[in-house]
């Protein structure tokens, strides 16, 4: 009976396999490589905004609570940026006769006019995304700041920036690590939106202690983010 | 209890074609691309359900943000609102509450506090959102001149209207009529009252394709005036319908259909037990324990009869024997429990019915005591001097004569559903001034000179009378897409009011059922709630005149009857636009996208022809050709069609000749006439040769048993009945349908420490109306696939309703339906074998499905015994990432991710809405309630069959159902842990009419006992 036998040029299909092998390994390495650079990741994405509004200064210097603004960051999943309206709260121009209110800051200030154009025309302010989820990840604020997840953990000291800038890779790994160990990033509730707060002693046992405290065990499982 | 089940006669019968299905997972290559004609409609139709929203595939894309200017009180971006308003079908208001997105309606649910639905809703109004973003709505205003088409303003037509009605109103609108859809509105009403001042010749017709004329007539027989029954189903002990869905069709079905249900519960008290004498297989036949089938002509004949037997009984007389013929013996039972159920029971009749049976049942009825306990009657606010046929002949009529100058056409399409001996629509082209408001340019508005926007429901404020007449108002969700006006505010034009303003006028209808001391207060209260309680109609209590002797019909005849009937998804043809509610499958035939002459087996073989062949349908020398779908359990000699088909400018997915897209299905109403609108005898049936597919869903996802008689030893087990005297004596009779050796797990199992969610679906209450089915689509973005992919057994349905027939006579069989859904196995097959860890369990008992992970091998698909699982063969959103498809992709419920080609998907329980709830109760640091989650199914199920909860709450509804003896879980015995529990479906069958049930529970008692000692010995 005869017997298959592979012809001697076959021979060289090995040394062809492991070439195509070690220029897939790179290319695997590569991509890897690529996906986790921070380029790619965004860390440093810090767009130019329609006005140059300093997180600096009214977050850092003039210590305006976060959730004066971002209001609905406990309630709800969006921290919501706020409507123009807010801004007017201080920022607000001459109204039809041409008076200013008298407590109005920088009430002609040239910076400030799309945030009057947009009063004046009813018109959103086109704000640009700074910390932008994919849209299959159901992220919500709520459930991270009533239960002592600072601003700070995920958003960086925006009281200090004064153009907002992501410095964390918000990818799902980095999302992980902190479900798996929350611990250094656990707070006392109410000093969620103190960005300069330190811990009273080792971060990890005061961590520890309101992790104990409010029962949290965050949840690994696919549902949590992806719906 | 060894009953036969069976899905089809394909199956029963093993035809060669249902062996190929049965052996193929999926049926056809994935491959194969829709082409030619098909191809394009396709097209068309992914346009037509949903769409991506911010198609955002690239991290790079620059998002941007745009706040409100001055955000409203109370509105926090992201998170979901709810605003009661309604929807009118027939005059008849259906409260709804709609969730608001971020100011975009996105899904409809039933009313809590509305005593009518109480948080259950129809698929029509579940469907409401998708046709609010239809992009074929009607956009701004039309004129018509000499076949072309111009658009125009609202001040144009105004200046138009000025003309016209300053002419008519000189002449006192002697040459001026009115023809509107049905409304119970008082807004409208007063406006009706103004307008017959104003032009006090003009006339008024109201119109309906659902009419309920007859039984206006059948009252006024009865009564001497027209009133309206109500039934209690809550005390009824025996309910009769003669060829009456009372469960579903009927206007107050939801409330039949919940109360029913609550009769239904073996362990809860004496069940109820409902008999059907009906033509075509109804909702309410198929949950009946004992259903007769009749041609609907013949219902006469057996009322009669049932009479003669109640009369014999209530005289104290003994009833001859009842014969060997089954007819005789259910119609002897029948009138045995009514007379020994006097004063709980009672008799409905359907509105296709002639006066006369009308008013002999309500004679039966107050003979038998029931008038006062099952059945109350109050004041019909919306009879009519004239029937609606009647009414559109007079119209057209005059038409004729030229005694029409202006015309103005309130909402409704009658020149589509227009009986065929009325010819409306070549007397339309006559009128010199007609003017259609519409929420689509359809088949009147081509022949009218004038074409207004009318207003979706969501868009308008409005008021109507639900059927038991709690009053409900209606407050504007979304601005008008389209520059509509809603019939109140064209009516007030046309009173001479340029800008009226609805709310007012609204307002000022309803102002005598507000509190007169707190007007604004109890107003605000009002739309707050959407209903007004107590506002229900006043009780009378009419007594019944002496009626003319019964003429008894013999039911001899062999002649073929056809019945038309309002289709059950796409109601007149209303809804043709609507692509969830043509996918939705009908709940016996399951079809598709077409309407077919349902034909009987017996009938369909005497005819010589065949499921599929096209055949003619001639009645009175007009003729229409339909495929022949062969339904067992449709009453012989007739042959039923569905109205609503045929649409010839509904829009891309229902049918527009114009853009050449051929209509689905075919317009029966051309054979309708106005002295037969419901059912004609006469009819004759011609062979024509030709074949046609129609897109059945039933034999799909066929559960992997091999060879038609493995079937039906299956499906026994898949869905386990009994009857009450089974229960009785074995409660837990359907945990003993199968057995098994004791199950070891190959796989480590998991433990549940937190919350383990699970449901429970009750067969027993289940009657199979689709509302679920439909719900799961609107909340989870499950995308619309077309009659193609249907036929392909492509089909997205998350939930699915099967319905399987059982016993041996084809002729009238029983009919058990199951909703199947993922059962959340807690080890799952599926994620057995999956390659790239996609579908994973939670520690909540959660089979998760990862979109983003799934490469689409579908094994998981393959490895699912319950087949669930659905496989996205195409990016069925793509064509909405067009950016002329914005307005659709707003149907979209955000908080669920829309699949791409490629990816699997299946039910998730909701997980987003248990994630929100968790969410929520975790912020506030406290527990989750029992029935604080509510699954999409389970809270547009009217009948309450489905329950959603916590397992380890013991105290929770579903833990308690999983507890209770009739619980199963379906292929337990593959050991894979099944979250969802079915509770066995008991009948109550008469005794005379029950089958012995001879084999206990489907084994030996000997068995039983070894098999209950075998568990003891486990634990």
């Amino acid at each position: 009976m005869d017997r298959f036998l592979f012809p001697k040029w076959a021979n060289s299909i090995v040394s062809v396999l492991g070439a195509l092998g070690g220029v897939g390994a790179l290319y695997v390495l590569g991509m890897v490589a690529f996906g986790a650079s921070p380029e790619t990741t965004d860390v440093g994405y810090q767009p130019e905004q329609p006005l140059p509004f300093s997180h600096a200064l009214h977050a850092g210097k003039l210590k305006l609570d976060c959730r004066y603004c971002h209001n609905t960051v406990e309630v709800a999943g969006h921290a919501a940026i706020p409507p123009t309206a807010t801004c007017l709260n201080c920022h607000s121009g001459a109204d039809v006769n041409g008076v200013v209110n008298t407590v109005s800051v920088h009430s002609t200030s040239t910076k400030l006019a799309p945030i009057r154009e947009s009063q004046a025309t009813g018109k959103s302010m086109q704000w640009r995304r700074v910390h932008d989820l994919p849209d299959y990840v159901y992220f919500n604020h709520s459930a991270h700041v009533r239960r002592g997840v600072s601003c700070v953990a995920c958003h960086g000291r925006v009281d200090k920036m004064e153009t907002v800038t992501q410095v964390k890779s918000l990818s799902m790994g980095w999302c992980l690590e902190c479900h798996r160990h929350p611990e250094p990033n656990l707070r006392p509730p109410e000093f969620v939106t103190k960005l300069d707060w330190v811990a009273d002693g080792d971060p990890h046992e005061v961590g520890e202690k309101v992790r104990k405290e409010l029962n949290l065990n965050p949840s690994t499982n696919c549902s949590t983010c992806h719906r | 209890m060894d009953k036969k089940y069976w899905r089809s006669l394909n199956e029963l019968h093993s035809t060669p074609g249902f062996e190929e299905i049965l052996h193929r997972e999926f049926p056809v290559a994935a491959s194969e691309y829709p082409e030619g004609v098909s191809r394009r409609r396709w097209m068309q139709l992914m346009g037509a359900s949903v769409a991506l929203a911010g198609v955002s595939g690239c991290r790079w894309e620059d998002e941007k943000i745009s706040p409100s200017v001055s955000r409203p009180e109370g509105r926090i971006p992201g998170v979901p609102q709810k605003y009661a308003t309604f929807m009118e079908l027939g005059g008849l208001a259906e409260s709804l509450l709609v969730t608001c997105y971020d100011g975009r309606p996105i899904k409809v649910e039933g009313n809590p506090d509305s005593p009518q639905n109480r948080g259950s809703s129809t698929v029509f109004a579940q469907s409401e959102t998708l046709s609010l973003y239809d992009p074929d709505r009607a956009v701004g205003v039309v004129e018509r001149k000499e076949g072309t088409r111009y658009a125009r303003d609202w001040q144009a037509f105004l200046d138009y209207s000025d003309t016209v009605l300053g002419q008519a109103r000189q002449g006192g609108g002697a040459k001026l009529r009115v023809l509107a859809d049905v409304s119970s509105s008082a807004a409208r009403k007063n406006l009706q009252e103004k307008f017959a001042a104003l032009y006090p010749q003009a006339r008024w017709y109201d119109y309906t394709a659902n009419s309920r004329d007859n039984i206006y007539a059948g009252s006024k027989l009865a009564f001497g005036e027209v009133v309206r029954p109500h039934f209690d189903l809550s005390k009824a002990n025996i309910v009769v319908c003669l060829d009456e869905d009372l469960l579903s069709e009927h206007s107050a079905g939801m409330l039949h259909t919940r109360e029913w249900a609550a009769r239904r519960d073996p362990a809860a008290g004496e069940m109820n037990r409902m008999y059907a004498v009906e033509s075509r297989f109804t909702t309410t036949g198929l949950a009946a324990d004992h259903r007769l089938p009749s041609r609907s002509v013949d219902i006469g004949f057996y009322l009669a009869k049932l009479e003669a037997q109640i009369q014999a009984r209530l005289a104290g007389k003994t009833p001859e024997a009842a014969g060997d013929e089954y007819a005789a013996k259910v119609l002897a039972a029948m009138a045995e429990d009514l007379v020994a159920n006097q004063g709980a029971g009672l008799i409905a009749i359907g509105a296709s019915q002639p006066a006369e049976l009308q008013a002999r049942v309500h004679k039966l009825n107050e003979q038998l005591g029931n008038v006062g306990k099952t059945i109350r009657y109050s004041k019909e606010p919306l009879a009519t001097d004239l029937s609606a046929a009647e009414a559109l002949r007079k119209l057209t009529d005059e038409i004729q004569a030229g005694s029409v100058e202006t015309l103005v056409i309130l909402g409704g399409n009658p020149a589509y559903n227009a009986p065929g001996d009325i010819d409306l629509v070549s007397a339309l082209s006559k009128v010199p001034h007609s003017i259609h408001l519409g929420e689509y340019e359809d088949e009147t508005s081509l022949l009218c000179k004038w074409h207004l926007p009318k207003t979706h429901p969501f868009e308008q404020w409005g008021d109507a009378r639900s059927y038991d007449g709690t009053l409900c108002v209606a407050q504007p969700l979304i601005e008008p897409l389209h520059d509509g006006k809603s019939e109140v505010e064209l009516l007030a034009i046309l009173c001479g009011d340029k800008h009226p303003v609805a709310l007012d006028l609204v307002k000022e209808a309803v102002k005598g059922s507000l509190d007169s001391m707190a007007v604004n207060a109890s107003w605000r209260r009002l739309v707050h709630d959407g209903v007004l309680k107590g506002s229900a109609l006043e009780a009378v209590s009419p007594k019944v005149k002496e009626l003319p002797a019964a003429k008894i019909v013999e039911a001899a005849s062999e002649e073929l009857e056809l019945v038309f009937y309002i289709s059950p998804q796409l109601y007149d043809g209303r809804f043709a636009n609507s692509g969830w509610l043509q996918e939705t499958p009908d709940n016996l035939t399951k079809i598709t996208w077409d309407n077919a002459a349902i034909i009987a087996p017996g009938t369909a073989k005497n005819l010589g022809v065949e499921f599929g062949s096209v055949v003619k349908l001639i009645l009175d020398g007009k003729s229409i050709e339909l495929p022949v779908y062969v339904l067992p359990g449709q009453a012989p000699n007739s042959i039923s069609v569905a109205l609503g088909y045929g649409r010839t400018a509904a829009g891309l997915v229902g049918g527009d000749v114009a853009r050449d897209v051929k209509p689905v299905g075919e317009n029966i109403a051309a054979l309708q006439s106005k002295a037969a609108m419901n059912f004609a005898v006469g009819l004759k049936v011609e062979k024509t040769g030709k074949e046609y597919e129609l897109a059945i869903t039933q034999d799909h996802h066929s559960i992997d048993a091999v060879g038609a008689g493995e079937i039906h030893g299956r499906v026994g087990q898949l869905v386990r009945e009994g009857t009450v005297s089974e229960y009785k004596s074995h409660p837990d009779f359907a945990k003993h349908v199968v057995h098994h050796p004791p199950l070891e797990s190959l796989w480590e199992e998991l433990s549940y420490e937190g919350q383990a969610w699970g449901m429970s679906i009750d067969l027993t209450k289940c009657v199979g109306c689709n509302a679920c089915s439909v719900a799961c689509q609107a909340e989870n973005n499950v995308p619309v696939v077309g009659r193609e992919q249907v036929l392909k057994s492509r089909e997205m349905h998350w939930l699915r309703v099967d319905r399987y027939f059982t016993g041996d006579d084809v002729d009238n069989p029983g009919v058990s339906i199951q909703p199947m859904l993922c059962q959340q196995c807690e080890l799952a097959p599926c994620e057995q074998v999956c390659p790239v860890a996609a579908t994973v369990h939670t520690d909540e008992g959660l089979n998760d499905m990862v979109y983003n992970r799934c490469v689409g091998t579908r094994y998981c698909a393959n490895n699912c015994p319950y087949k669930v699982r659905r496989f996205n063969y195409f990016n069925f959103n793509k064509v909405y990432e067009d950016p002329n498809r914005k307005l659709q992709a707003l149907v979209l419920n955000p908080e669920v991710t829309v699949r791409h080609r490629g990816v699997m998907e299946k039910c998730t329980y909701c997980v987003q809405r248990i994630k929100a709830v968790q969410i929520d109760a975790k912020n506030d640091q406290r527990p989750i309630k029992d029935g604080e989650i509510v699954t999409a199914c389970q809270q547009a199920c009217p009948a309450k069959a489905i329950e959603f909860g916590d397992l380890k709450n013991e105290k929770s509804l579903v833990a308690q159902a999983h507890a209770s003896p009739r619980s199963y879980a379906v292929l337990a015995e593959l050991n894979i842990k099944p979250r969802t529990a079915y509770l066995a479906r008991i009948l109550n069958p008469h005794p005379s009419l029950a089958k012995p049930d001879s084999e206990g529970h489907g084994h030996g008692e000997a068995h039983a006992e070894a098999d209950h000692k075998k568990t003891a010995e486990k634990h």
